[in-house]
């Protein structure tokens, strides 16, 4: 694929304002006020505001954002134009990142538990230092450093520490991407999470993953969905997930699977192109060599049967699948989170070798390896089964430090690991964040530290556009944490620096450095984006720019064979739960506090969810009939039981679920994590239980089966929509739905006599027609 | 120096509702952009939120043939705007670039504009608008804070228009098509919503606008709005059917 | 007015003046509580003003609630002083002399009631200023007057300013009255208050013809004023049920109605508590009941055609409204409780004569009309707003709150504490003009003739 980068600058709105975008750092010095002729308050506008190009680390998929400054506080995160990825745009979480770096809880000092049943107390930087140091002493074959999955500089020094006292880097992934790499790996032979031509697709079908709102690349993907509905015939969309997701939402036909039978949706949708004869042989032999056992004894009637998905419906999403192509097939999200989640995915995966999308326009594009040495262009959590052990590890007093950065395992694992009691067991708990969390309650010593928009870094983003990208991150504001009413206290440091600061030095010196060296390196290669006749000239332009990227340098993958022959899915029990009804527990990673990282910004808080609209809250989505005919409101409370827990949630019935699954976003339950999170709602992964997948031991957090009872309160669901259920009952419906060629007037008229007829008989729709 | 003059735009957004995936983005985009108050639990509950762009979803049908619909909306910048005439001491009026804007500071919280107006976009200020002081931090020094009992709606960005409009007027230029992004448009992954000139007939607006998808929001209102929406499509819906067909 | 009874002068002042010259014992106490009740409201008002309307229970869509609604009330009120008074006098109807005074009181007592209401209702009430006069010329920004915002205080402080002329002058000879029997700081007061008044034919024809003037000048205002009021509403073209083209009329002949029946309330009261059984007498009743049969009839016409206007044009939205109005939970059952009170109840029974001449049932029936009134406007006002428009993020109920009942409970109090402590320094029955009737239906002998002293005694 040749993607022309210019294509997507081609003179929008920002290349005009690009001259004060991309002004080199620093404060502006001098303030421009002009006033306007026209004396109205609206006219006034002052003060001269720097955009600073930076990467938004750890709070999406490596999207290059623009930073609005002025006067040194950032007041605005808006998607980076220029950078390949984002283009410009932005997701619901972007603005939410600025109420971290504004938070009113964020911590101030480093702070000490003097014992492990003792409160934290204030220290300063020199004391936890010297804890720090004290902790690293016996660490030796002993140290685990946690961090959320790392790209770029920050994933390269953690792993080096790590290994410079010969412990562990592990990543921590609530929603695990494990299936997903391992299945992109034994299909498509790549080492990076690779690409989707959408916006050139003539057919999206896609599996379990919300790649509109949460999933791989929003940002990315959602530009990607615009310019695939803007196509001379609009495109496809082909959804199947069992709730009905923002993603699902947007697809032209939605499929509810019962969750964990994806795989076989997709090999029915297989079977049926073949036994149709839509694509050639040659396609449906590479593809059946990649399915073990291959398709010659999958039934279009068994797979609508074990599936629950209409045989006409899957035959509708095959026949479009096959003959409007290009077509791209992807999964991913709970389609992965089973038993049989390799399979799944596998099997989702190697529907484009039937198609013959693989490394062609519309279809997979594969994205090629890190740009720069050393660091990392793919991360994903570690199994839950590496972190089982790793826990026993721990609670058998194996481990003499843990270092704990961006992921806070507390509230991400379920009860069954116990985590709270192995923390006890573990000497020295080393925190760092900028927001007290669940985590932090069994930490030694907790340290302040910086958020993304004040530290240096690069972000590598996965998955990439198809060509080698690294984004710069570089401080866009001083460190500033408000401490209190009488100004700014800055006391946080980057997580980067501070291992560099603790570390021998081999591997560099603070991350500042680290990333002006590797710019440095990139310009020697002299290829990319940024052209400069000198490095430090080459080092400014990335950082002006956001970053670096090289359009020919593009990944490149192999077929290979779905790796997993265990395709029946296993769920856990309900048999000992008590009263109450059965469900499918599906949860969801939220539209706005995502898995809960974002839970303590009170703009992500008070987002509506794009389905139910409810905020604040944890709310439970089942099937509105379903409801109906158990007696379940909007707004009662249910007891939502596991065998590892039970949470309490509110009703949200609505018609885009499948019956017998009930769908609860994550995210919430926190603890500690801030005024706006703290005991709000509850925690989903509490309850998820221990079923893991068969090939790579990933948490199958789709896996687990409740009981579902009513507690007996109903309250009000904290919900924009309004107090009745949303149906299009007036004439003047604000949504207008039009067939394809056909104009909104005559939908009107169409509507128009179709709702007079409803609400007035026939006989006035005979007396319009006259 | 023609363009960049005060009166010559018609400032206006159109509105792909088949674009719109209902991710929010926009609305964020908004809060943060013009200042607008945490819309805490209890205001959410008491419907009370403020939330100058909402994207409102509908359901048809019924499992497994449900489809959600969203729609963003916001001010529609009324050329014929009932929530103008009503206002006893003209805090919300008419400009000459199309926009319907409200001065907050002569605003005193009658809300008659609001019960005149058929979209419903206009919040009122129930509580002085409190943040944490270090949140303070990150207001726009571009956009007034409202203060406790007045009207507050979408202002299509006007502050972004000035900047512009200023900023192209020192560089002697008329404003470039898109150089104006209002901070919804500008977040909008799927470029659903588009902001520009209606005056000129070669913006993208314009040439948008004449889709044959266009219509407007209640147009039995005779509002004549600056907001166009473009239909959204449904591949599988008979062509002349009418939506409610497509009911369960 | 049959069974006239001769009353003696003496017997006449000392009996209309009893709450001047000697308080009755139930006064203090009652008085007392009620000012407690004012206080409470003055107290919950300021603090809502403090706090900001977030202590209401309005929330999007419904912007106006009871504040509102209980202010069209007032206003409506208030229409019982003028039709009574001005048009009364102007067709010499001589049955109003009695109630006269106490009616053209409740008109400026309701009418500054009703004045807080929008007032305090405003997010910003210390601007509006702003509103009521065009302060700010040196800007060139002066109100807006197509709004009915700005109509409505010019409409009200107009009737407010007639009305307190109009109860002014006819209050002067019973100040010289007063003035006149009266020693220390009260004669002091009288004095101030009565202008001079002599009692000489100059006087006695410049305050005739003053109170005619003001009457005819009344009129006009009187119909204005609700017309304005119901425009707040009408020219809402958005809000079906509120751009009805009746407004005007269906409002003035409701606040009719609801003012006369106030009125009625109110004569039931002070026949009571004074025991002025030979002033205000059950043929009163029987004259106030059969004009509210009239005009409550006149008012159901106006409803009835209210809904098929809405319903004829077939409407989907109107049609929708109408539906939710009379049919849906809550809105039916206030919807019932209205008709009943406001006119299947009362007006049936006010067909037979032992009802109008039953001054116990007519002061109940009297409350139920208000009490259907009051329910009228919120019918028409809070349904309006929390329609079910085609947006259906805005469907939303409205609940008042305790700060906006104790408002709405405060301003009853108040204007019964008004009303009580006028009654304390100034006559409620106009002594002259009952005097004025007793001379006038007095007997005189022409010839060998005995005939009424006026021929034009209409009743
Ligand atoms: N489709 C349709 N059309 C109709 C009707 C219908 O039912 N359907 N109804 C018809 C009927 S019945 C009528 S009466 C007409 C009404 O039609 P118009 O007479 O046009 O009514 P208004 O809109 O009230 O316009 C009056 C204008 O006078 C201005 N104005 C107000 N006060 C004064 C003043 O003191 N002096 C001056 N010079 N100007 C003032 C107002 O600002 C306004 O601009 O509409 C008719 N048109
Ligand atoms: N809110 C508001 N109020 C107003 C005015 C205003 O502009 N706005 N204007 C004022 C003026 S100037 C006027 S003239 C009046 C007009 O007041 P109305 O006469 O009430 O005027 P409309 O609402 O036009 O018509 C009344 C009803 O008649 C129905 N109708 C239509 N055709 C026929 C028919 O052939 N036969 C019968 N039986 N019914 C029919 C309509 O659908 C409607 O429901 O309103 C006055 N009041
Ligand atoms: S949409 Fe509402 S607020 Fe905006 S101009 Fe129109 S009437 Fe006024
Ligand atoms: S609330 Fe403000 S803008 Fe609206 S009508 Fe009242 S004064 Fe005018
Ligand atoms: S300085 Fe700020 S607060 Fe003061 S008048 Fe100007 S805009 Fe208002
Ligand atoms: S145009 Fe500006 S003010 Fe209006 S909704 Fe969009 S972001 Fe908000
Ligand atoms: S940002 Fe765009 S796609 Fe997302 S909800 Fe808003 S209008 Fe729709």
């Amino acid at each position: 694929m040749k993607l022309n980068r210019r294509e997507f600058l081609a003179l929008t709105g920002k290349t005009a304002a690009g001259a004060v975008i991309f002004a080199a750092c620093g404060l502006p010095e001098r303030e421009l006020i002009v006033q306007s002729p026209v004396d109205l308050p609206e006219d006034l506008v002052r003060g001269e505001d720097a955009w600073y190009a930076t990467s938004m680390g750890g709070f999406s998929n490596g999207d290059g954002v623009l930073v609005r400054v002025m006067q040194g506080r950032a007041k605005k995160i808006e998607g980076n134009p220029d950078h390949p990825v984002t283009r410009g745009k932005a997701t619901a979480r972007f603005d939410a990142v600025l109420q971290l770096l504004y938070h009113p809880d964020r911590i101030s000092n480093p702070q000490l538990r003097y014992s492990k049943t003792g409160n934290l107390s204030n220290i300063s930087w020199d004391q936890a230092e010297e804890r720090f140091a004290n902790a690293l002493k016996n660490a030796d074959g002993a140290l685990t450093v946690v961090t959320n999955p790392l790209r770029g500089h920050l994933g390269s020094v953690a792993s080096k520490f790590a290994a410079q006292y010969n412990g562990k880097h592990m990543a921590f992934d609530p929603v695990e991407q494990g299936v997903l790499h391992g299945a992109v790996k034994s299909v498509l032979g790549q080492d990076q999470l690779p690409t989707f031509d959408i916006s050139n697709a003539q057919t999206v079908l896609s599996f379990g993953a919300d790649w509109l709102g949460t999933w791989g690349s929003p940002t990315q993907f959602g530009v990607k969905y615009g310019e695939f509905r803007e196509q001379h015939d609009r495109g496809y969309m082909i959804h199947a997930e069992p709730r009905m997701s923002l993603t699902a939402a947007a697809a032209d036909l939605w499929l509810a699977p019962v969750p964990g039978t994806e795989g076989h949706l997709a090999l029915g949708i297989a079977s049926v192109i073949i036994d149709e004869g839509l694509v050639s042989a040659s396609n449906v032999a590479a593809f059946e060599a990649a399915i073990p056992g291959g398709v010659s004894n999958v039934t279009l009637d068994d797979v609508a049967a074990l599936t629950g998905v209409d045989a006409d419906r899957i035959k509708k999403a095959a026949e479009r699948f096959a003959e409007h192509t290009p077509s791209v097939a992807f999964g991913g999200g709970s389609a992965g989170a089973h038993t049989n989640g390799s399979f799944n995915l596998g099997a989702i995966y190697a529907l484009n070798i039937l198609v013959g999308a693989i490394e062609s326009k519309g279809g997979i594009i594969s994205n090629p390896g890190s740009a720069i040495d050393d660091v990392p262009a793919s991360a994903t959590g570690a199994s839950f089964e590496a972190w089982e052990q790793e826990i026993a590890n721990w609670r058998a007093g194996n481990v003499e430090t843990v270092i704990i950065r961006g992921a806070d395992i507390v509230h991400g694992m379920p009860n069954s690991v116990a985590i709270r009691e192995a923390l006890e067991h573990v000497p020295n708990v080393i925190a760092f964040g900028a927001i007290h969390d669940d985590t932090m309650d069994f930490a030694d010593l907790v340290l302040p530290e910086e958020t993304f928009l004040e530290s240096w870094g690069t972000e590598i983003p996965e998955p990439g556009p198809g060509y080698q990208v690294v984004g710069t991150q570089q401080p866009v504001v001083g460190p500033t944490i408000s401490q209190d009413e009488s100004g700014l206290v800055s006391d946080a440091r980057g997580f980067g620096d501070t291992l560099l600061a603790m570390s021998d030095g081999s591997y560099g010196r603070d991350m500042e450095s680290l990333v002006r060296g590797a710019l440095s390196d990139l310009h020697s290669t002299g290829r990319g984006s940024v052209s400069a006749a000198s490095a430090s000239l080459f080092t400014n332009g990335a950082l002006q720019r956001g970053g670096w990227w090289d359009t020919d340098n593009n990944g490149s993958s192999s077929v290979g064979r779905v790796a997993t022959s265990a395709q029946g899915a296993n769920y856990s029990d309900t048999d000992t739960l008590g009263e109450g009804n059965d469900f499918h527990l599906v949860p969801f990673v939220s539209n706005s506090i995502f898995d809960g990282r974002l839970a303590a910004a009170p703009w992500a808080q008070q987002t509506p969810d794009p389905i139910s609209s409810a905020s604040w809250s944890t709310w439970a989505e089942i099937n509105s009939i379903q409801a109906d005919q158990l007696g379940i409101k909007e707004g009662d409370v249910l007891l939502i039981r596991s065998t590892s827990g039970e949470i309490e949630v509110l009703a949200y019935p609505h018609p885009g679920v499948r019956p017998g699954v009930i769908g609860i976003p994550m995210g919430q339950g926190h603890r500690k994590s801030g005024r706006y999170a703290e005991d709000r709602g509850s925690n989903v992964f509490s309850i998820l239980v221990d079923e893991k997948d068969s090939e790579t031991g990933a948490l199958a957090w789709a896996a687990t089966r409740v009981r579902v009872q009513r507690a007996g309160k109903r309250v009000k669901v904290p919900k924009f929509e309004g107090n009745v259920e949303a149906r299009p009952i007036e004439p003047g419906v604000p949504v207008l739905v039009v067939g394809v060629g056909e104009t909104a007037v005559d939908a009107q008229e169409a509507n128009h006599h179709l709702y007079q007829k409803q609400f007035l008989g026939e006989r006035k729709e005979s007396g319009d027609d006259e | 120096m023609t363009t960049a003059e005060f009166g010559t735009h018609k400032w206006g957004m159109v509105v792909d509702v088949d674009k719109c995936i209902g991710c929010n983005a926009c609305v964020i985009a908004c809060q943060a952009e013009n200042n607008i108050p945490i819309n805490t639990q209890d205001r959410v509950e008491r419907a009370r939120s403020i939330s100058w762009i909402r994207v409102e979803r509908y359901w048809e049908g019924d499992f497994p043939d449900a489809k959600a619909r969203f729609i963003p909306i916001m001010c529609q910048h009324c050329e014929n705007a009932p929530c103008e005439p009503v206002c006893p001491v003209y805090a919300t009026y008419h400009n000459s670039e199309g926009m319907n804007v409200q001065v907050y500071n002569r605003c005193v919280g009658t809300r008659y504009c609001a019960n005149g107006c058929p979209y419903i976009v206009r919040f009122f200020n129930y509580w002085e608008p409190v943040w944490p002081e270090s949140l303070r931090n990150h207001l726009n020094p571009d956009v007034t804070v409202r203060s406790r009992g007045i009207m507050e709606k979408c202002s299509f960005c006007v502050h972004r228009i000035r900047r512009e409009s200023r900023n192209a007027r020192s560089a002697g230029v008329e404003i470039a098509d898109g150089a104006v992004q209002t901070a919804c448009s500008s977040a909008c992954p799927t470029s659903a919503l588009n902001f520009g000139n209606f005056n000129d007939p070669d913006s993208k607006v314009s040439k948008m606008k004449e889709d044959k998808r266009h219509y407007t929001l209640l147009d039995q209102f005779g509002t004549d709005p600056n907001v166009i929406y473009l239909a959204k499509i449904d591949a599988d819906k008979k062509v002349g059917a009418g939506e409610a067909a497509t009911h369960g | 007015m049959q069974q006239r009874r001769e009353l003696d002068q003496v017997y006449t002042n000392r009996k209309l003046l009893n709450g001047q010259l000697d308080t009755p014992k139930w006064w203090l106490p009652t008085v007392s509580i009620l000012g407690v009740v004012v206080l409470i409201g003055v107290v919950v008002i300021a603090t809502m003003i403090n706090k900001g309307l977030g202590v209401t229970g309005l929330a999007r869509p419904v912007y106006w609630g009871l504040f509102i609604t209980t202010f069209v009330f007032w206003v409506g009120i208030s229409h019982a002083g003028i039709m009574i008074s001005a048009i009364l006098r102007l067709t010499q109807a001589e049955w109003r002399r009695p109630v006269t005074r106490a009616a053209e009181l409740l008109t400026v007592f309701s009418l500054l009631t009703a004045l807080v209401f929008p007032l305090i209702h405003a997010g910003r009430p210390w601007r509006i200023a702003y509103w009521i006069m065009p302060y700010d010329i040196s800007r060139g920004i002066y109100p807006n007057i197509r709004s009915p915002l700005i109509m409505d205080p010019v409409a009200i402080s107009t009737y407010l300013t007639g009305s307190t002329l109009f109860l002014y002058i006819a209050l002067l000879p019973d100040l010289g009255n007063l003035r006149d029997r009266t020693t220390g700081w009260k004669n002091a007061m009288y004095t101030v208050l009565s202008l001079g008044w002599r009692g000489n034919p100059r006087q006695w024809k410049m305050q005739t013809v003053g109170g005619i003037l003001l009457s005819a000048l009344m009129l006009p205002i009187f119909v204005s004023v609700h017309s304005i009021v119901s425009w707040d509403f009408a020219v809402a073209a958005a809000v079906e049920g509120w751009h009805s083209t009746i407004f005007a009329p269906y409002f003035v002949i409701g606040a009719v109605h609801s003012g006369v029946s106030a009125v009625v309330t109110m004569m039931a009261l002070m026949r009571w508590l004074w025991k002025w059984d030979d002033f205000i007498r059950p043929e009163h009743f029987d004259a106030l009941a059969r004009l509210l049969i009239v005009v409550a009839t006149g008012w159901l016409a106006f409803t009835f055609l209210e809904l098929t206007f809405a319903l004829y044009g077939q409407d989907a939205p109107e049609i929708a409204l109408r539906e939710m109005q009379m049919f849906q939970w809550p809105w039916n059952a206030l919807f019932i409780i209205f008709f009943l009170t406001a006119y299947a109840i009362p007006v049936p029974m006010w067909l037979f004569k032992r009802v109008r001449t039953n001054i116990a049932l007519m002061f109940w029936t009297s409350i139920l009309v208000n009490i259907g009134m009051w329910l009228e406007r919120f019918l028409i006002i809070v349904p309006g707003l929390a329609r079910r428009t085609p947006f259906v993020y805005t469907w939303e109920a409205y609940r008042p709150s305790a700060v906006e009942w104790t408002i709405f409970i405060w301003s009853f109090a108040w204007v019964t504490f008004l009303m009580l402590l006028f009654s304390k320094f100034f006559p409620l029955v106009p002594l002259f003009e009952q005097k004025e009737s007793q001379v006038f239906t007095e007997d005189v002998m022409i010839g060998r003739a005995k005939i009424p002293a006026i021929i034009r005694e209409a009743d």
